[in-house]
């Protein structure tokens, strides 16, 4: 089977500062820094910074379908946008073969003031889609998304729930070769998650295609996933059968309760 | 090269992009498009009131209304682009954060999209020629290249700013009053011959008084455009283009981070 996707040596380094955006005055400041450095400890990197990523070796087959958990802050979203090439990693490579599909936080997200049809345009020609296609395709989409009657509303009356459909349907429609999300099916209800991981799996075993699915909830991974890699601080702490993965994690959960009640997903930046 | 390959394969997103900008900008206006012909309008009935009628601004033998229309036009083209490609970064920082594109796209379409309001107001001014009899003549034409080489100025200090904006906010603020500096230190409101000769290698530094002098002497003075502003300008936009694009290449990749 051909390598889908191979991730080595990766690690991603984020500054550990309250904001999440530098302003002159402390470039400035740094800058002086750095001119007299020798007057300087030089532990102010460390200090400064964590690795959100450190030292991250995988390489996924054509087929997989692999299920990434791990606790609050453990890495999974940074990992997931470096995969997506949103990030840029601070080390290592990563290669990704063929067409991807993307759908990272619960809303589609796009444009607020314009329609769900126009936003399911706008997402799938970034997706990588010719008008044509989408024109093509725009009734199954539709169709699977269950959205019919409010395609004409504009996006921001609808619901995360409403919206996280929309991207789901949009991203799984283009015909990805690799399909990465993100806690997506958190906010759907019973039945569209039901359908969503079902269209993953057809998808994923009729056109021999990759999965990347993150999820806080084990429930899903169990079902869709044939395998599965767990996160801790950075690192990759098990992967392997879906079943003995997310049993660990579980017992990692009792041991660590207070971790998972952490309600800050990722220090910079909104998952959804 | 293969590049720009793959941006012309990306060109049906900048059109998506850039059809975006101009549906949200004028939903829920009462007024709509109508706002791209308002705002040099006003401009110039408001100049013409200052600079003409009060503190008699010559304007080179020319009614002064299409004298600084001729200018103001492009100036708005200039100034407008910047004021929506600069905070482009940060303001789509919703979509920077879900999904992989050549991120220069955003601040190009940004451009983009402010010259359809350039093309309506075009329209007006051909018809302020008919009004105050101004002669269509053949040097109209040199507007073209005068055109590419402001869309080039453009887009270089576009994509510079809009990089620089999403890490230091202060690009955003600082804007409108380098815009409204720069209109004086450019010939929009008054001739170039009335800057002093010997400040003049100085005063043509700056890339947009040849473009300014050459859009007023090809299209209400029936001559053509003085080589030696074009060539700076020309010059100076080649170069802030590259400088722009290889700045904008570089930090793509941590705006992430930033915004």
């Amino acid at each position: 089977m051909s390598m889908s996707i191979s991730v080595s040596n990766v690690s991603k380094l984020y500054p550990n500062t309250s904001t999440n955006y530098r302003t002159l005055r402390d470039d400035l400041y740094h800058l002086t820094g750095r001119l007299f450095w020798f007057l300087n400890s030089h532990s102010e990197r460390k200090a400064d910074h964590f690795w959100a990523l450190r030292h991250i070796n995988f390489e996924v087959k054509r087929g997989e379908r692999v299920g990434i958990i791990g606790h609050n802050k453990s890495g999974k979203t940074t990992l997931l946008r470096i995969l997506a090439g949103i990030i840029a990693p601070t080390e290592g490579k990563v290669k990704l073969n063929g067409r991807t599909g993307v759908l990272i936080g619960t809303s589609a997200g796009f444009q607020p003031e314009l329609t769900g049809k126009e936003n399911l345009y706008l997402n799938g020609i970034i997706l990588g889609m010719s008008r044509r296609e989408i024109q093509q395709r725009y009734d199954e989409i539709v169709e699977f998304s269950g959205l019919g009657d409010s395609m004409d509303m504009p996006l921001k009356r609808y619901s995360s729930g409403m919206q996280a459909r929309l991207g789901f349907s949009v991203a799984t429609h283009c015909r990805p070769d690799i399909l990465l999300i993100d806690e997506v099916l958190s906010v759907g209800d019973l039945g569209f998650r039901r359908k969503s991981l079902e269209h993953m799996r057809r998808l994923a075993t009729e056109g021999n295609r990759t999965v990347i699915f993150v999820s806080q909830s084990m429930g899903p991974i169990k079902q869709l996933c044939t395998r599965c890699i767990m996160l801790n601080q950075g690192h990759i702490v098990a992967d392997g059968h879906p079943e003995e993965v997310t049993a660990r994690y579980l017992r990692s959960m009792n041991v660590e309760g207070q971790e998972g009640e952490n309600l800050y997903e990722h220090p910079h930046g909104d998952v959804g | 090269m293969s590049y720009i390959k793959s941006l012309t394969a990306r060109r049906e997103l900048l059109l998506t992009l850039t059809f975006r900008d101009l549906q949200v900008r004028y939903k829920q206006s009462v007024l709509g498009i109508l706002w791209a012909v308002l705002q040099p309008l006003s401009l110039m009935l408001m100049f013409t009131l200052i600079f003409s009628l009060l503190l008699k601004v010559p304007s080179d033998g020319l009614p002064y209304p299409i004298f600084v229309y001729s200018a103001l036009l492009p100036w708005t083209f200039f100034a407008n682009s910047l004021g929506r490609a600069v905070p482009s970064i940060e303001s789509n920082s919703g979509i920077i954060k879900k999904i992989y594109f050549p991120r220069e796209l955003i601040p190009l379409s940004s451009v983009l999209a402010t010259s359809a309001d350039f093309i309506i107001g075009f329209v007006i001014f051909l018809g302020m020629m008919l009004y105050y009899h101004v002669p269509f003549t053949p040097y109209m034409l040199y507007a073209i290249p005068i055109i590419i080489i402001q869309i080039a100025f453009t887009i270089g200090i576009s994509l510079f700013a809009s990089a620089l904006n999403a890490y230091y906010r202060d690009v955003r603020h600082a804007l409108p009053l380098v815009t409204q500096l720069w209109m004086y230190a450019s010939p929009v409101i008054y001739p170039i011959s009335q800057v002093p000769e010997r400040l003049k290698m100085l005063y043509l530094l700056n890339p947009m008084a040849g473009i300014m002098e050459g859009y007023r002497a090809c299209l209400v003075k029936a001559t053509a455009p003085t080589p030696l502003y074009l060539g700076i300008a020309a010059a100076g936009a080649v170069i802030m283009l590259v400088f722009g694009w290889w700045y904008f290449k570089r930090t793509e990749m941590s705006f992430v981070d930033v915004v």
